[in-house]
């Protein structure tokens, strides 16, 4: 230090000078080569910073009386300032490189934004000190050397450098570092002694104070005293364990806050509080832990279960007779022919007559393969195989007897059931072979004669038949019912339906032209014409062509509801339909309509249906419209008479030979003493079969074998194997139960219900349930 | 479905639908895991057949046509089995193989989910993004003419009070003669707005419950929830979690046994009480718990019988007008307590809510007025309420406020606005907008299950089925293997984040107006908006 100052007077003449006159003769003298100056300060701004024209030489920069804020703003490393009392605010700002002494308290902002050189304070400072403060590695750090405290918010953002604070004669004894101090600091080093009120824990730490650390603030520490003239201090200074170090978080720590964790919280708080499981912890014992998004097991939404034959197939829902055809095709897949015929015995006395030739097969009418515009699998082509069905053994007589009065197809079909399940069944029948309107009206160009003859004659084996030789008369259902557990009235509807005009009688009705064509008994000469444009007359314009009819006429009061084969031969016999016309009267030149004109007709024939034969019933037998009334069983008012066929209901073979099965099953639990199983399956919801796997090309079927490979055996597991390989989790395993028994099962356990099974089943058999409810 | 079949006027094609499931067979593994996680049924396996017809050039050997079949995901049609959106198969699909993409095109499923004659019924908010909460500005940036704030080192007092406030002379005059001073709380001005214990799932309520535990425990801060129309657990009517709840009172008065039950052994009051008389969602409809959420355990918490349907209705039965509504209902809760709980009605945003408050201001009682504007959300209600019905929150607070100003009063009655906030994501500048617009606070609710919870609904329609308990987060189910799918724990977590993100937030847009110690409730000179007409409207600066 120099003895000599060159004194700079910040007044003259009584006038304080101007921050900048005063900076104007700081700058002049050290330009002028002046390296030790006295300034004797009158509050002005900056003094003893920017002094850079002194090049490497060292200024020394003594300062007395009051300084101004900011002394040594911009400071550069050659300069040394000395303030002989107390500092205003922002000492050191932006210090780039001074030493400032201050022999005093200091005010706010001290060191704010100082990136290099250092402080002394020889008191206490002002709030906000050593604020964004840097190191710049190019240089040593900043430096901030404080006797006593530092006021509020000290350090903030705080980038660098070193504070230390001697906490000597501190202005609040309790607490050093004022309030809120290292708000956002992120950098530098802070040694201090004495108590403190806190700091921003998520900007600083204390960190321990290492032996190099040590050795450096001891030895600086005397710097500082001597430089402040409080050498005596050293020993009261130098007791290691007063001191504390605080450092900035690295940006990883600030990451982690330090909070009491979530988990620890419920735990030691929110179930201390509430009781174990929390909130509601009282009021379930449902586990709510958390869990997966594709769970298994019990936590599926969804479950599959494997329904195989819990629905219908379309074909076996709609055939009246109710055979299941698509097990038939199985049968066929699985190379069981024989089985595959002999099933449908099981049904229907005709298999092959009704199936195979006469039947329109609702059964194709319903096959599912139609919603995708593909041919119906073709059940006349099994039903044609099943000629070959063998009559199977029957079981011994019971001893339970039943009449059935007539021998058409429904009397044949509850005399065929209740014979496979061992009781007599007698038909009573006027015809010389029984079989009803098959034998006697359905013309032979429809089925060959010795199908119908195989089959009839299967019947003759094991049904008894009475032949009758007059028609019953009242009192005779009586008498049989006396003689016999249960009387079936199965006579048919064999009376034409007549129309009330005169002339009426020179009609023949459909079934005497049909019965009379098949034994070549009528002759109907060349113009023919048929009221009712039916089916039955289309059977009939069918015959009277065969028979040399050349005009053949069919009327109708509104559009003709014949359709199928029986309208396609009479059409392509040349039969013509019109319609509407409304008879007024048969005269011998043909059918005078109601407009006057007149339909020439060798033959006119009715065909506007046929009603039974009702003047042989016993009283008690209650009827409505000309027909038995039966109930759902097919049993009439008297539960010992049942009625089916024709004689309840006008239909078509499958539907009689279906009545005939029911009441069949109403009889046998009857006879056995049970109730009636008269719970319906439903049908199969079509959209749950999958077509794709078919091939749409095909037109038309070549063999029974390949109706079966393409038959989806809706609502019956064809036993494919997909859902095994289409289950993702591999869930699925097919379970062998003995003989040809087997089961698709689901491993809970593995299963995620994701539907895919259901998807992909050909014959969906596969369905989605909810799972049970929880909670 | 074939494709060649008989249609009907609702039979649509997958271009039709709102949400279109894009899949790649290429990335498919078939794992089952978007099937399996669908909430609605809109895909399954689909089995599809495959025609290649080979023909080789020159056209010199026999061509063949060959059919395969492959399987993949299909979407269903069946408007009955409509894609929501919520592209929960996204989130599970190991291959991001499937994602439902939103139309390009109108809406041709809206004409059609109406079956039945039923009209649609949904749960979210108003299918119409954004608002103008969004575009007001806080232009106001003091910097030098007030003190400079720093929200990061200055200290905040966020907080609000909720009841109502006496003017200094009546209050003195009121302790001078030892009489009745109207209970005020301090709480936090961000509300979680009242979700029914029912509406929302076990994890989903417990999580709300305990995140707003832990903020006043663990970070001091005062943040209140209110219960919802659903009654309150018996452990948290004991507990001291209760002085952090704000008790909801409607129509259906649903759990309010157990309330009164509970009452003789609870160790704290509850912050205040919430009268439910409209809902921004869907105002002048009643509220619509369907059997299947009514479980065991929500029967028990409500105190009716287990599934059973409960209709809360549009209105309460006892109530005739505003005046009595307002006397008779405030008097009773105010009763339950002893005159120590705050009791507020909450109403729909509406163009009459300046009569109900008029009458408040002229009830000593009244403890404050919450509005639900028209961006609200529900768990259930009919699409046409939600998306047509209602009043914008910011112009109804806005008239309640200068109201209160013209009568002296805005310091006495303070207003809670709700509806919307948060609804783009901008919780603090939407909350600061309505706090400078006159709020003394927000009510969130649909923000905190998206924020809190992952909720998938938005207002380009997606997911919004909370009303069929088929959530698929769990945050409004009540079948155990949908709401399994939340953790409580986590969901407080979030609740803390978003409170504490919040907190920073609202101080970064009040501190640079200059505010930092009171909440800046009106203080509307600091807005400003790009439209003339708002600006008008809401008498706040028209900026461009």
């Amino acid at each position: 230090m120099q003895n000599e100052y060159y004194r700079i007077a910040g007044k003259e003449q009584g006038e304080r000078l101007e921050s900048r006159v005063l900076e104007e003769k700081i700058q002049q003298a050290v330009a002028a080569g002046q390296r030790s100056l006295l300034i004797e300060a009158y509050g002005q701004h900056g003094l003893g910073g920017r002094l850079w024209k002194a090049g490497a030489d060292q200024v020394q920069v003594r300062i007395e009386g009051q300084a101004g804020q900011r002394v040594g703003s911009f400071g550069f490393p050659n300069t040394s300032i000395e303030l002989m009392g107390p500092a205003s605010d922002d000492v050191g700002w932006l210090n780039a490189g001074a030493e400032i002494v201050v022999h005093g308290h200091a005010g706010n902002g001290l060191a704010n934004a100082m990136a290099q050189g250092k402080v002394f304070v020889a008191g206490n400072i002002g709030a906000r000190g050593m604020t964004m403060t840097k190191r710049n590695p190019r240089f040593a750090p900043p430096e901030v050397w404080i006797l006593g405290s530092v006021g509020d918010y000290f350090g903030e953002f705080m980038a660098g450098g070193i504070a230390v604070i001697c906490g000597v004669n501190p202005q609040n004894p309790d607490n050093i570092l004022g309030h809120r101090p290292f708000v956002g600091m992120v950098g530098g080093r802070v040694f201090f002694r004495g108590p403190h009120a806190g700091y921003s824990q998520s900007d600083a730490k204390l960190i321990p104070i290492a032996a190099e650390e040590w050795d450096w603030l001891l030895e600086n520490l005397r710097g500082f005293l001597v430089r402040i003239g409080r050498a005596e201090l050293l020993p009261l200074l130098s007791v290691r364990t007063e001191w504390q170090l605080l450092a900035a978080r690295s940006p990883q720590e600030r990451g982690v806050a330090a909070r009491r964790s979530m988990a620890s919280f419920r735990k030691e708080v929110w179930d201390a509080e509430l009781g174990m499981g929390g909130l509601i912890g009282d009021l379930v014992n449902l586990d709510r832990s958390p869990i997966p998004l594709i769970p298994t097991g019990d936590l599926r939404r969804f479950v599959p279960v494997w329904e195989n034959r819990k629905y219908l197939a379309p074909c076996e829902a709609s055939c009246p007779t109710g055979i299941p055809v698509h097990e038939r095709w199985r049968l066929i897949r699985d190379g069981r022919m024989d089985e595959a015929v002999d099933l449908a015995l099981a049904y229907t006395p005709f298999p092959a007559t009704v199936c195979g030739y006469l039947c329109p097969n609702p059964c194709m009418q319903a096959c599912t393969r139609q919603i995708a515009g593909m041919m119906p699998v073709d059940t006349s082509q099994i039903g044609k195989a099943s000629i070959k069905a063998g009559l199977p053994e029957m079981p011994p007589l019971s001893g339970r007897r039943v009449a059935v009065i007539g021998g058409g197809p429904a009397g044949i079909s509850i005399a065929w059931q209740l014979r496979r399940q061992g009781h007599e069944a007698v038909i009573y029948d006027m015809a010389k072979v029984l079989g009803g309107k098959i034998s006697t009206l359905i013309p032979a160009s429809r089925i060959p004669q010795e199908v119908l003859s195989a089959e009839l004659e299967r019947i003759r084996k094991v049904i008894p038949h009475v032949h009758l030789q007059q028609e019953l008369q009242k009192g005779e259902v009586e008498r049989l019912r006396q003689d016999f557990d249960y009387v079936v009235l199965a006579a048919g509807a064999r009376k034409g339906r007549m129309l009330p005009v005169p002339g009426k009688e020179r009609l023949i009705t459909a079934q005497a032209f049909l019965e009379g064509a098949k034994t070549g008994a009528i002759q109907p000469g060349k113009r023919v014409v048929i009221i009712g444009a039916g089916n039955v007359g289309c059977d009939v314009a069918t015959e009277a062509h065969r028979l040399g009819a050349e005009e053949l006429l069919l009327i109708d009061v509104q559009e003709p509801a014949s359709f199928g084969k029986e309208r396609k031969e009479a059409e392509a016999a040349g039969a013509v339909f019109r319609w509407p016309c409304y008879t007024k009267e048969i005269t011998a030149e043909g059918v005078l309509l109601a407009s006057g004109e007149l339909l020439p007709a060798d033959t006119v024939v009715i065909s506007i249906g046929d009603v039974p034969e009702l003047t042989f019933l016993p009283e008690n037998i209650a009827t409505e419209r000309g027909y038995v009334k039966v109930n759902e069983r097919f049993q009439t008012s008297d539960d010992r008479i049942f009625a089916v066929g024709d004689m309840v209901k006008p239909g078509l073979l499958t539907d009689a030979i279906g009545a005939g099965r029911k009441a069949a099953a109403a009889i046998l639990a009857l006879l056995e003493g049970r109730e009636a199983d008269t719970a319906a399956c439903t049908m199969i919801d079509r959209t749950r079969v999958t077509l794709e796997y078919f091939d749409p090309r095909i037109t038309a079927f070549e063999s029974p074998e390949q109706c079966g490979s393409q038959c989806s055996s809706c609502g019956a597991c064809r036993d494919c194997g997909i859902c095994e390989n289409i289950c993702p989790q591999a869930a699925i395993a097919r379970r062998d139960k003995g003989g040809t028994e087997y089961a698709y099962e689901v491993n809970p356990d593995k299963c995620i219900g994701c539907g895919f099974c259901a998807g992909a089943c050909p014959c969906g058999v596969w369905g989605m349930e909810e799972n049970e409810p929880i909670g | 479905m074939p494709s060649n079949r008989p249609i009907t006027p609702s039979t649509l094609s997958a271009k039709d639908l709102l949400w279109q499931i894009q899949w790649d067979k290429e990335k498919c593994t078939l794992c089952g895991s978007c099937t399996a996680v669908c909430p609605v049924n809109a895909i399954e396996l689909g089995v599809h057949r495959k025609r290649v017809v080979e023909t080789a050039l020159g056209i010199d050997k026999a061509s063949s046509s060959i059919f395969k079949v492959y399987h993949g995901i299909r979407q269903k049609t069946d408007p009955a089995y409509a894609c929501v959106g919520c592209a929960m198969c996204s989130l599970v699909c190991p291959n991001s193989a499937i994602m439902p993409l939103r139309t390009d095109e109108a809406d041709k499923q809206i004409y059609h989910i109406n079956r039945g004659g039923h009209p649609r019924s949904r749960g979210g908010r108003r299918n119409v993004p954004g608002g103008i909460l969004d575009r007001i500005k806080f232009m106001r940036i003091s910097m030098l003419t007030d003190p400079a704030l720093d929200a990061g080192r200055h200290e905040f007092e966020i907080r609000t009070l909720l009841g109502r406030v006496l003017p200094p002379e009546e209050s003195l005059q009121h302790l001078r003669e030892n009489g009745w001073i109207p209970p005020v709380r301090e709480i936090y001005p961000l509300i979680i707005g009242s979700m029914s214990f029912g509406a929302l799932s076990p994890p989903m309520w417990e999580g709300l419950q305990m995140g707003v535990a832990y903020l006043n425990e663990e970070m001091k801060m005062p943040v209140r929830m209110a219960t919802g129309e659903g009654g309150c657990p018996p452990r948290l009517l004991r507990s001291r979690f209760l002085q952090y709840v704000i008790l909801q009172i409607a129509s259906g008065y649903f759990g309010w046994d157990e309330i009164i039950h509970a009452i003789p052994e609870m160790q704290v009051d509850p912050c205040a009480i919430e009268i439910k008389y409209g809902q921004g969602a869907k105002p002048g409809d009643g509220g619509l718990l369907m059997w299947y959420k009514v479980n065991k355990l929500i029967a028990a918490i409500r105190g009716v019988p287990e599934r059973i349907s409960l209709p809360s209705p549009p209105t309460h039965q006892t109530k005739y007008s505003i005046e009595e509504a307002v006397a008779k209902m405030i008097q009773s809760m105010y009763m339950a307590w002893g005159f120590r709980v705050p009791v507020y009605p909450k109403i729909s945003g509406t163009s009459t809510a300046l009569a109900v408050l008029n009458n408040l201001t002229r009830n000593a009682y009244a403890a404050g007025l919450a509005i639900d504007g028209e961006d609200g959300g529900t768990g259930a209600a009919y699409n046409v309420s939600m998306n047509n019905m209602g009043h914008p929150i910011a112009g109804n607070i806005r008239d309640c406020y200068l109201n209160l100003v013209a009568l002296g009063k805005q310091n006495e009655i303070p207003l809670f606005a709700g509806g919307g906030i948060g609804k783009t994501g901008n919780l603090a500048a939407n909350a600061a907008a309505l706090i400078m617009l006159g709020a003394s606070g927000v009510q969130i609710g649909k923000y905190i299950m998206q924020a809190g919870a992952g909720c998938l609904g938005s207002e380009s329609d997606r997911c919004n089925i909370c009303n069929i308990g088929l959530c698929p987060k769990g945050i409004t189910s009540q079948d155990p293997r949908l709401y399994r799918r939340l953790n409580a724990e986590d969901v407080a977590q979030r609740v803390v984040d978003v409170y504490l993100s919040f907190d920073t937030e609202l101080k970064k847009i009040i501190a640079p107006l200059g505010r930092s110690t009171s909440l800046p409730i009106g203080m509307s000179d600091a807005l400003g908006i790009d439209d003339f007409h708002a600006a008008e409207r809401l008498s706040i600066k028209y900026v461009v």
